[in-house]
């Protein structure tokens, strides 16, 4: 009896500690997005208000807080995800059907495969900038084109490996049956394989999407500084205006927690790993 | 076993539909023509960027082969490379022994306490290094909240702050944003061990500490090789974080010193030679890694 409420005790207090230091950095940007005057040493701002947040929303237009409208960014943003999405997708589900599915042989498929994986185990950082020279030469650089093309190499990497496990989980005997009443293989794919397999199609796209809404070192050296997606307006608020990059900060992070919530049972734990490196 | 036994049966099955069905020779052209777009935008788009990161690295300024890059590299960087080694290292173990910890509590634990956290540790994993790095600034910073709040609690003197923006503050956020992730992939394996292991061991009068050390690590030992391999390699490439960190000071990691060759001296020798020393750094793990998924047959 006295044991356990001892061990109790100190359950509460290692949960504490774990709360502590698992919400205090998040509580920590929700003030200071709100803080308008913060003097030292106060524990807390003696002025909070969201002007910070209205002038980020483009609701107000005040020169002297220092924040822009970010709108136009987040848009820029979407827009490029939704495109490296459809991009990435179209890519993909072919290859990742072919691998799972298809024969190819053995000692190609083991070339192909470390081919995508080599990007998860070395440093991207420097395949970026010797892209950055190469898209120099042809005029890539600054253009949402090649920010899009680089979104698409990141998320791809992720996109096959996870499309070819989502295919390989489905039993062949399923497409056979299909095909053995007369389906062509592609009446079988689309109404047999594809069906089964959306919800893990839908957690890649999703995960490709979130990949390319995150995407930092890539745009930082193919996109700057014409090309400004939301994490560029974070990076370059984050030096001179912590109440306006607290904002943006908070902005990235909604889409990220609110879809990682609802795909998460879809993917495998591995994978999780290659959000926003 | 009759698993395997169905599994050939399929296999079998399969090849004679084919072979009966579709003589065309499209069928033995159509893997390869569905998995082209893809190896071709990795090659030109990854895998040539790639190996010219290593060739570049021996061309210099004039243009002609030399060492002269890594001499460069290794006079002006070489304390840049010991310290991203040894706080990407730090920041594993710290992340590995914290994740084992957590990871053992949630595999015995039951009650609302460890549900709750079982729930919450995966908060850290969806958010991208960016938003982490500017959570850090807040939160660090010599007049950030946590000084603020461990001065109200008269650990630290008003005074004089703890100073974070360097080794500490990276290892901090390193660790808070790749423990939880370490905990996913560690946790996935104890819960793999039948808890009959446990209770026998328990049985034969092992305490914590020897059920974690004697059966559920080594148990477990290829899943967290595999947490330890990605959580190493992901951290030495971490570009974003270290550069709004600590982007400014001295000293710095690999990728923070690339971006300052690049941007401010268009140096790509030295850069490269710079990315080739951050591709030793992973070498081994990376190796470790891909020869372990290449063995386990994909994708099971």
């Amino acid at each position: 009896m006295h044991k356990s409420r001892f061990r109790k005790a100190v359950e509460i207090i290692i949960f504490s500690v774990f709360i502590f230091f698992l919400f205090a950095p998040l509580l920590s940007l929700g003030i200071w997005s709100v803080a308008l005057r913060w003097y030292w040493p106060n524990t807390l701002p003696q002025k909070i208000g969201f002007d910070y947040w209205l002038q980020a929303l483009g609701i107000t237009k005040s020169l002297t807080l220092g924040a822009v409208n970010v709108i136009p960014a987040f848009l820029l943003s979407l827009g490029i995800a939704i495109i490296v999405v459809i991009v990435t997708m179209a890519i993909a589900i072919p290859a990742g059907y072919s691998l799972a599915k298809l024969k190819i042989p053995a000692l190609l498929k083991g070339i192909i495969l470390i081919l995508f994986l080599l990007p998860r185990a070395f440093p991207q950082q420097p395949v970026f900038i010797n892209l950055m020279f190469m898209f120099n030469k042809i005029g890539l650089t600054g253009t949402v084109f090649g920010v899009i093309l680089v979104h698409v190499v990141v998320g791809l990497v992720f996109a096959v490996w996870i499309t070819a496990s989502t295919f390989s989980s489905i039993p062949p005997e399923l497409e056979e049956a299909a095909r053995s009443v007369g389906a062509s293989r592609l009446k079988a794919f689309l109404k047999v394989t594809l069906p089964i397999s959306t919800p893990g199609l839908i957690a890649s796209a999703v995960f490709v999407f979130l990949t390319s809404m995150d995407e930092f070192t890539g745009t930082f050296f193919i996109g700057i500084p014409f090309v400004t997606t939301l994490p560029m307006t974070l990076y370059s608020a984050s030096g001179s205006n912590i109440q306006f990059a607290s904002v943006i900060a908070i902005l990235l992070l909604i889409p990220s927690i609110l879809f990682m919530i609802v795909i998460q049972k879809f993917l495998k734990a591995e994978h999780l790993g290659g959000i926003g490196g | 076993m009759e698993n395997n036994l169905k599994n050939e049966l399929a296999v079998g099955n399969s090849e004679i539909g084919v072979g009966a069905e579709r003589p065309h020779s499209y069928t033995n052209i159509l893997p390869y023509i569905l998995v082209f777009p893809a190896v071709m935008v990795i090659l030109l788009l990854y895998l040539y960027p790639f190996l010219a990161s290593f060739w570049k690295s021996f061309i210099s300024k004039e243009g002609v082969l030399s060492l002269a890059n890594y001499e460069k590299t290794l006079r002006l960087y070489r304390y840049d490379i010991l310290f991203t080694f040894g706080v990407t290292a730090f920041s594993t173990f710290i992340a590995t022994v914290l994740s084992i910890l957590v990871a053992v509590y949630l595999r015995l634990s039951t009650g609302w306490l460890a549900n709750s956290i079982g729930v919450l540790y995966r908060l850290p994993i969806f958010l991208p290094f960016v938003v982490i790095a500017q959570m850090m600034r807040t939160f660090l910073a010599p007049h950030g909240t946590l000084n603020l709040f461990l001065a109200k609690l008269s650990l630290v003197n008003i005074e004089n702050p703890l100073q974070l923006f360097n080794w500490i503050g990276l290892t901090f956020g390193f660790v808070w944003k790749q423990a939880p992730f370490m905990i996913l992939i560690i946790l996935g394996g104890f819960q793999m061990i039948d808890k009959s292991y446990i209770e026998a061991a328990k049985s034969v009068g092992a305490k914590l500490p020897q059920i974690i050390t004697k059966v559920l690590i080594p148990m477990n030992k290829p899943t967290i090789l595999i947490a330890v391999t990605l959580v190493f390699c992901s951290l030495v490439g971490c570009f974003s974080f270290p550069y709004m960190l600590i982007g400014g000071k001295s000293p710095v990691t690999i990728t923070v010193d690339i971006a300052h060759r690049v941007n401010y001296f268009g140096d790509y020798g030295v850069a490269n030679a710079l990315g080739v020393f951050s591709y030793i750094l992973v070498s081994l793990l990376a190796i470790y890694y891909v020869r372990s998924m290449m063995k386990k047959g994909l994708y099971d």
